[in-house]
């Protein structure tokens, strides 16, 4: 294999290193809010200093492959989307461990089962673990049209940050001794919605990289 | 407006068919690079548009050339005439073993001029043109073989240019230089593209994306692909081109 080819399988597998972290992250956080498990948040928020080692190390990465090897056509699209998928996977990371630290911040708070159980919060996370997934997958196998299902995807989750709206608002109004907490399970949804748009990006890369097709600030397929 | 349009060009070396249907159009003043494997027809296509394949024994061609929409394989065409029209520099630095000055009068002499004032002049405005005035300035009558390899390139440039051309045409002619006169001669060739035409044959990836306007991808006699250069180097659309640029060639 040609020197730069060693280089940017290399650096793919340090991204899909770190996109497997990422997902893990969001999958445990998820976790922790759905079964106020504070030990798994206090692991998340661990193991967020992970992620960033990664960003730092794959941005240094393609800033030395640029650097040294003026990589050209898909080579150079793929370094270009590798350094945005890093972005946006530590944005992630972010959002991941933020949620799992409202259990670390504010251990006397009680969540409402029942009203985590009415918001679909189980399915907003599992909906956007999908995307991720999904964004790993079609990177690893240079497939759009499994990076075409994320805007989709995307969609839904929107939808059901949407319908949790409406959900807490009701419950704010019957409870409202109990809208501080309603309050940061809403910032929960909030972050997974945010999580979504960055797999959208994410998604976009992979496009921009593997047809060289510019989707940003377009509507989607 | 075109200043070069090859159409339908195919050509042999006796019975090896070296370049094979290529038509290609360069606008004025815009320069393009040819790139591709050795061997696959670059040096060929580049002579053919001054005509140096005619003295090429056993050599033919079919299709037509325009130069400023004047077909230059006509019968009537004067090829010392369409060399002053089109001139052109070689990869290796090619200097006659004259002065400095004389290398440039030189080629205004044969083309008949003789008053020795705008001689003059004209040699210090090529020389400037190719930004090597300062450098000789002061030894015009020294020996142009005192002169560096990178200077006596642009010395060629300069020859090139005083007899006032409309296209350039450059093989390779940084390839025995080293980064700084590179550096040179690509600056150069940007400044010179606001009077001429140039098509220059790299075998330098990134040279052929710092200085064209337009690349032409050539490979075994065909041109595979022309477009933007930097729609070359960001999505080329045909895969050989793509493996060529990223080196992932054979
Ligand atoms: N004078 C000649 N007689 C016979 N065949 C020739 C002659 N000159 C070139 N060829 C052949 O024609 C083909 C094209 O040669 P050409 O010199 O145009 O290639 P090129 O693209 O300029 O290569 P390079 O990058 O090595 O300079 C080659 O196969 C070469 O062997
Ligand atoms: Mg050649």
């Amino acid at each position: 294999m040609r020197h730069l080819e060693q280089e940017l399988t290399a650096l793919r597998q340090d991204v899909i290193d770190m996109w497997r972290l990422v997902i893990s992250q969001v999958g445990k956080s998820g976790e922790a809010i759905l079964s106020f498990d504070k030990d798994l948040a206090m692991q998340v928020s661990m193991r967020e200093k992970k992620v960033d080692a990664y960003e730092l190390k794959i941005d240094n990465f393609c800033e030395n492959i640029i650097a040294l090897h003026q990589p050209v056509a898909i080579d150079l699209r793929f370094v270009l989307a590798v350094l945005k998928i890093n972005a946006n996977l530590e944005r992630i990371g972010d959002f991941a461990n933020s949620i799992a630290r409202l259990l670390i911040t504010h251990p006397s708070i009680s969540l409402d089962a029942d009203l985590i159980t009415q918001a679909n919060l189980r399915e907003m996370v599992e909906e956007v673990k999908k995307m991720l997934v999904h964004g790993l997958e079609a990177f690893e196998n240079e497939k759009t049209s499994i990076a075409a299902s994320i805007f989709s995807e995307d969609s839904v989750v929107d939808e059901l940050n949407d319908r949790a709206a409406h959900v807490f608002a009701k419950y704010i109004e019957a409870n409202p001794d109990r809208a501080y907490e309603c309050l940061h399970l809403i910032s929960v949804f909030r972050k997974l919605e945010r999580l979504g748009d960055h797999c959208s990006n994410i998604a976009e890369e992979i496009f921009f990289y593997l047809d060289a097709k510019i989707l940003k600030h377009s509507p989607k397929i | 407006m075109l200043t070069v349009e090859a159409k339908n060009v195919d050509f042999y070396y006796s019975d090896f068919h070296a370049l094979k249907n290529i038509s290609l159009e360069v606008e004025k003043n815009k320069v393009v690079a040819f790139i591709g494997p050795s061997g696959c027809g670059k040096s060929t296509f580049l002579r053919i548009l001054n005509r140096m394949n005619d003295l090429i024994d056993g050599t033919r061609m079919t299709g037509s050339v325009l130069i400023e929409g004047e077909d230059i394989y006509a019968p009537n065409v004067r090829v010392d005439e369409l060399r002053k029209k089109v001139g052109m520099v070689f990869q290796k630095p090619n200097p006659f073993p004259k002065t400095i000055f004389e290398n440039i009068a030189y080629g205004l002499r044969v083309n008949g001029i003789k008053d020795n004032s705008f001689i003059e002049q004209r040699v210090e405005e090529s020389l400037k043109s190719a930004a090597l005035w300062d450098e000789v300035k002061d030894k015009l009558k020294k020996s142009a073989f005192a002169l560096s390899g990178g200077q006596q390139q642009r010395l060629c440039i300069a020859r090139a240019l005083a007899i006032s051309p409309k296209v350039v045409l450059m093989d390779e002619p940084a390839s025995a230089l080293d980064p700084i006169s590179t550096a040179k001669i690509e600056e150069l060739i940007y400044e010179l593209k606001k009077d001429y035409t140039i098509i220059i044959v790299t075998h330098n990836m990134q040279q052929a994306s710092r200085v064209s306007d337009k690349t032409a991808y050539f490979y075994l006699g065909e041109l595979i692909e022309y477009d933007d250069t930097t729609k070359i180097f960001t999505n080329p659309q045909k895969e050989s081109t793509q493996n060529y640029i990223t080196g992932r060639f054979g």
